[in-house]
């Protein structure tokens, strides 16, 4: 007994000390004192996060890679993926918080104006731009306005990425909507586009637009109805004082929200389709049109033998309104030397520099070094629908609002409701109003 | 009711000599339907419930193009790769992830069962004033649900500036007041005798504690280590808010939050989904009967 | 924290083996001094217990009745009460109240009743017990990320595991049980009780070794069938041991987190948003924290109050028995 137990002792010794050994013995080794010492992990590599997946993520990955090429190799940058939406812009805060951010982020352009409202952002001063040879007028002005807070710049632009309209060339064809130079004939009027959409839904003998608006999608329905919303000319903001005040125009939210219904009850739009399957009812010809992001371009040109082009949604209003957000680069708050500034600043530049990479995934691009080059204005279908980005609307500043925003999930819910049918445009105002209610009510936490 | 998980001197496992079990010779022809019944149902059910877990290891050893099929894919593709393994062994990320999982899990069984036996020993072994009140505000704090003060204490250790260290998740997990409670229970059935005898040969608290106590403890401290290790290992809600950079993440984190930008890799996934709960199956193959034991004795008593 | 220790999280019997050693007889000379060393002894634990579980405690407390926010270092305005009628009058507190319920309620009789059956099968198997326990125990010790990982695969819409099995049984598989707000919760309920079915299920083999194999061999010579002994000896003498597995999977049902947040992140919008969730969204989301301490505050009492019961109830229980 007492041997077995003198053995125990040491053994528990042994591995205690064994525990500790472990990283005292490879303290050289970068995360491990980083996580015991709060050391710096490899000072001279940049640390950049960002949110991209599918085909943006394997774009951004190029263009990291073309980074490295010319910043001394791998080792020269660290790149995230973290999953999109609510918990990313989460992992910024809290990581600004502790003292330990990326050196640089993507952001949302209507994410980054809560951010730098919390102090979560450092400003991007004219120094910095010149340090790499950028100045403002080397972005298009929509995001470059829309990103200026209070004089400050906080974010930089990448792109701007509008609401556009995925066709099928078939079904179009057979519906007589192409004109000769094989592009959607103009459709800028509720008359004309009701009229095409009645068309379509004879050729596919169901459905002639999709909208993804079940499981879990909330942002597709917000999309379209803030795109429609603000073709009026009366639209007000939906939200105005950073959030505190709902200023919709109701009537408006009404007209647009009976009128999406009515083309269910014609069945001309989806009643309710998850977001993948929204778009492969157009890529296999079982609707003419599908509103989304230009980023779903990638997934569209991998379907075998489908034929689409892209337009800016057709003006069924007053004026042209494509909801919009831009991808922007922002410097999370940190003590920086004068070097690592200039390292995050020549990052985003060589970033920006690779816009023509990205433009090819969908967005268009904000760097008009390249919007505006010749090589650009070749990219088809990208040349079909990059005026959308001249009416971009941005969602109303709001503490709680932006891209994948808490917003944007109460109300696109209640939207997609209206959409099924599950709800009349009345109890989607009611359910609004009591769903924002907290939210209005409450002083920004920032 | 009186199992307990660990008891000095005597040990009972109850797989063996369970009376329904044994009783074998005196089964008659109804108990030998029932013997084939109850076979019967549970293989069902044992089947039913490995499916799962046969279904990930399989889909990780399939070519991602067969598993972005579906399921009557992987079921029928027999081509086993190591691809998704090897790619993430390749992209490095899993190391880093292995280690703050390794670090954090070992550094805090070594200081909850070091500081817990030590609080115990007091409690249980010495004589003291405020001895009992400190016991019940022990034991009050057992009703205390640590995962509602995610908040709280992500604000202390941002105070104490640990937050993105291995600390930030060691040091909430040290206070585990069950693992106390299990010791105290323990010690109170050593005998006092064995404890004076040492005493009058002349040992001060430090070596009755270190050189009796913690000896005759072997298989309690085995029980709360490997506890308290699997606990911080699987541990999700602390790790996701007070890491946040991907190199210091646990591997349950990194996986719930850093994704891969390939789209949907349904095999690089559940690779890196054993990959995750690898050391843990491995470590229950060698300690069954100790986790069993724990596990039965911490949910009996705590 | 989450799987193992969410037992130890929960109540102990201070019901200890009280041996010759717990009652304080005369003062001897050795005991001398145990005062300092006591102390002494308690302070390393002591000094984690105060600042990781008592200060946070307070914290929380105070912090509920400020608009603290998560992004400046003081305590913010004096709020009073309001972040707690916020969070009484916010239906989506009262809607994650009632999806812990629903948890609760989808996941004990299942939870229960397998593991009895498999406890009591097992017990009475000859052969091959460690294959039933590897099979029904293993999936307790995994990570919920691994979990979550194997179970959102299998309910993949059209394609997976389970969807794949509706359609040999002639079903038709809908969009998929995680994407139905309808059917999301039983989605989760189904992976949890595969997943923590274990731990019931060695508390009801170690209570099955505490009923004495004689009562069995009285009532097989009184000619009692296996279905009788069960019903008759095996079910009554494990009642306290099912009350002990119900008060338990209420309590981690009132601490459910982590399949919600992996599994469908409190979708689809926020029908299985449940009680954590909601306070870590508020906090490291909305950035509220103050508000997200009121809404702690109230869960902790909802837990400790359950806590509370099950200490009762055990002493009662202890009572009786002896």
């Amino acid at each position: 007994m007492a041997k077995a137990s003198g053995l125990s002792r040491r053994g528990f010794l042994a591995a205690g000390l064994a525990g500790l050994a472990v990283p005292a013995l490879s303290a050289c080794a970068g995360p491990v004192s980083a996580g015991l010492a709060g050391s710096q992990l490899n000072p001279k590599t940049l640390v950049y996060w960002n949110l991209f997946g599918g085909g943006d993520g394997s774009r951004m990955q190029a263009m990291e890679a073309g980074y490295q090429k010319t910043h001394g190799g791998s080792s020269s940058l660290q790149s995230t993926t973290f999953a999109w939406g609510n918990p990313y812009y989460s992992k910024v805060t809290l990581s600004t918080v502790g003292h330990k951010p990326p050196d640089v982020a993507v952001s949302h352009l209507t994410r980054a104006k809560p951010l730098w409202e919390g102090g979560i952002l450092d400003p991007i001063t004219d120094d910095d731009l010149a340090s790499v040879g950028l100045s403002p007028d080397d972005f298009s002005q929509a995001p470059w306005q829309a990103q200026k807070t209070n004089g400050h710049n906080i974010a930089l632009p990448l792109d701007t990425h509008p609401l556009v309209m995925f066709y099928n060339l078939d079904v179009l064809g057979k519906a007589g909507l192409l004109g000769d130079d094989k592009q959607i004939v103009p459709l800028d009027s509720m008359e004309k586009f009701e009229a095409a959409l009645a068309s379509i839904s004879k050729v596919t003998k169901g459905p002639a637009i999709t909208v993804a608006n079940v499981a879990g999608e909330t942002a597709t329905p917000w999309r379209v109805f803030t795109t429609l919303y603000n073709q009026h000319a009366d639209a007000t903001p939906f939200l105005s004082d950073n959030g505190s005040k709902l200023t919709v125009n109701w009537d408006i939210f009404e007209d647009v929200t009976s009128r999406i219904q009515s083309w269910v009850k014609k069945g001309w739009l989806n009643s309710g389709l998850d977001y993948g399957t929204a778009q492969s009812y157009m890529f296999t010809g079982k609707a003419g049109m599908y509103l989304e992001g230009e980023w779903e371009i990638t997934t569209a040109q991998l379907v075998k033998g489908l034929k689409f082009d892209m337009a800016p949604i057709p003006t069924l209003y007053d004026k042209p309104a494509a909801q919009a957000d831009s991808h922007t680069f922002i410097l999370p708050k940190k003590d920086r030397s004068p070097e690592q500034r200039k390292q995050a600043m020549g990052f985003i530049k060589s970033m920006l520099d690779q816009s023509m990479t990205w433009a090819q995934g969908g967005h268009v691009p904000a760097y008009l070094p390249v919007a505006d080059s010749a090589a650009y204005k070749k990219l088809e279908p990208q040349a079909h629908y990059a005026s959308a980005a001249e009416h971009a609307v941005y969602d109303d500043p709001a503490w709680y609002g932006g891209s994948g925003s808490t917003f944007e999930g109460i109300v696109g819910a209640e939207l997609g409701l209206v959409q099924q049918r599950a709800a009349t445009p009345a109890q989607a105002r009611q359910s609004i109003e009591s769903q924002l209610k907290i939210y209005l009510n409450t002083p920004s936490p920032l | 009711m009186t199992t307990t998980a660990v008891r000095p001197g005597k040990r009972r496992s109850y797989v063996s000599g369970a009376a329904p079990a044994a009783n074998g010779a005196r089964i008659g022809t109804s108990g030998k339907t029932f013997q084939v019944v109850s076979i019967i149902v549970l293989v069902v059910f044992a089947i039913i419930w490995l499916i799962p877990s046969l279904f990930a290891l399989k889909t990780s050893l399939t070519d991602n193009g067969v598993a972005a099929l579906g399921a009557q894919a992987i079921l029928t593709h027999w081509n086993p790769t190591l691809h998704s393994f090897a790619s993430f062994f390749q992209a490095g990320d899993i190391w880093n992830w292995y280690l703050a999982s390794g670090i954090t899990s070992v550094i805090t069984a070594f200081l909850t069962v070091l500081f817990a036996s030590m609080a115990a020993f007091a409690l249980s072994r010495l004589r003291f004033r405020g001895r009992n009140v400190t016991f019940l505000l022990v034991i009050l704090g057992i009703m205390i649900p640590t995962q509602v003060l995610i908040v709280p204490i992500f604000q202390m250790l941002n105070w104490m500036s640990l937050l993105n260290t291995y600390w930030s998740v060691i040091f909430p997990q040290v206070p585990a007041v069950i693992a106390v409670f299990i010791f105290k229970q323990f010690f109170d059935g050593i005998p006092a005798e064995m404890e004076e005898a040492a005493r009058i040969d002349g040992a001060n608290r430090w070596q009755v504690y270190w050189s009796l106590i913690v000896p005759l403890s072997r298989p309690v401290i085995a029980a709360v280590s490997i506890l308290t290790f699997v606990g911080v290992w699987n541990n999700l809600l602390l790790p996701l808010f007070v890491l946040s950079n991907p190199n210091l993440m646990t591997i349950p984190v990194g996986l719930a939050t850093v994704q891969s930008s390939f789209g949907q890799r349904y095999a690089d996934i559940q690779a890196g989904a054993i990959l995750a709960a690898l050391p843990l199956i491995i470590l229950y193959l060698i300690f069954q009967r100790q986790i069993v034991e724990g596990v039965t004795g911490s949910g009996l008593k705590g | 924290m989450t799987t193992a220790q969410a037992p130890a999280a929960a109540l102990i019997k201070p019901r200890s083996a009280r041996t010759a050693s717990a009652q304080p007889r005369s003062i001897s000379p050795l005991r001398r001094g145990d005062g300092r060393s006591g102390w002494l002894f308690l302070a390393p634990f002591g000094v984690f217990y105060l600042v990781f579980l008592i200060g946070p405690t307070i914290y929380m407390i105070v912090a509920s009745f400020f608009n603290t926010s998560m992004v400046h270092t003081d305590l913010g305005s004096f709020a009073g009460f309001a972040n707690y009628a916020e969070m009484l009058t916010r239906p989506d507190f009262w809607s994650a109240m009632w999806h812990t319920l629903q948890f609760t309620i989808y996941t004990t009789p299942p939870l229960v009743i397998f593991a009895f059956v498999f406890a009591v099968l097992t017990n009475r198997v000859r052969h091959g017990q460690w294959f039933f326990r590897l099979a029904f125990f293993l999936p307790f010790i995994l990570p919920s990320a691994t979990i979550s990982l194997i179970w959102v695969f299998v309910f993949t819409p059209a394609t997976g595991l389970w969807a794949y099995m509706q359609q040999l049984l002639g079903m038709t598989p809908g969009n998929g049980i995680l994407a139905n707000p309808n059917t999301a919760m039983i989605g989760i309920a189904i992976a949890t009780v595969w997943w923590t079915l274990g731990f019931n299920f060695v508390l009801y083999l170690a209570g099955l070794q505490d009923i004495p194999r004689e009562l069995y061999e009285a009532a097989a010579v009184d000619g009692a069938s296996n279905w009788s002994q069960i019903r008759f000896i095996t079910l009554p003498l494990l009642s306290r041991t099912t009350t002990l597995v119900i008060l338990l999977q209420i309590i981690a049902s009132l601490k459910i987190f982590d399949q919600v947040y992996l599994m469908t992140s409190g979708g689809p919008g926020i029908s299985t948003q449940v009680a954590l969730g909601l306070v870590t969204g508020t906090a490291f989301t909305d950035n509220r924290v103050g508000a997200a301490s009121a809404a702690s505050v109230l869960l902790f009492i909802v837990i400790v109050a359950v806590a509370v019961i099950r200490q009762l109830f055990d002493r009662s229980a202890a009572r009786r028995e002896a």
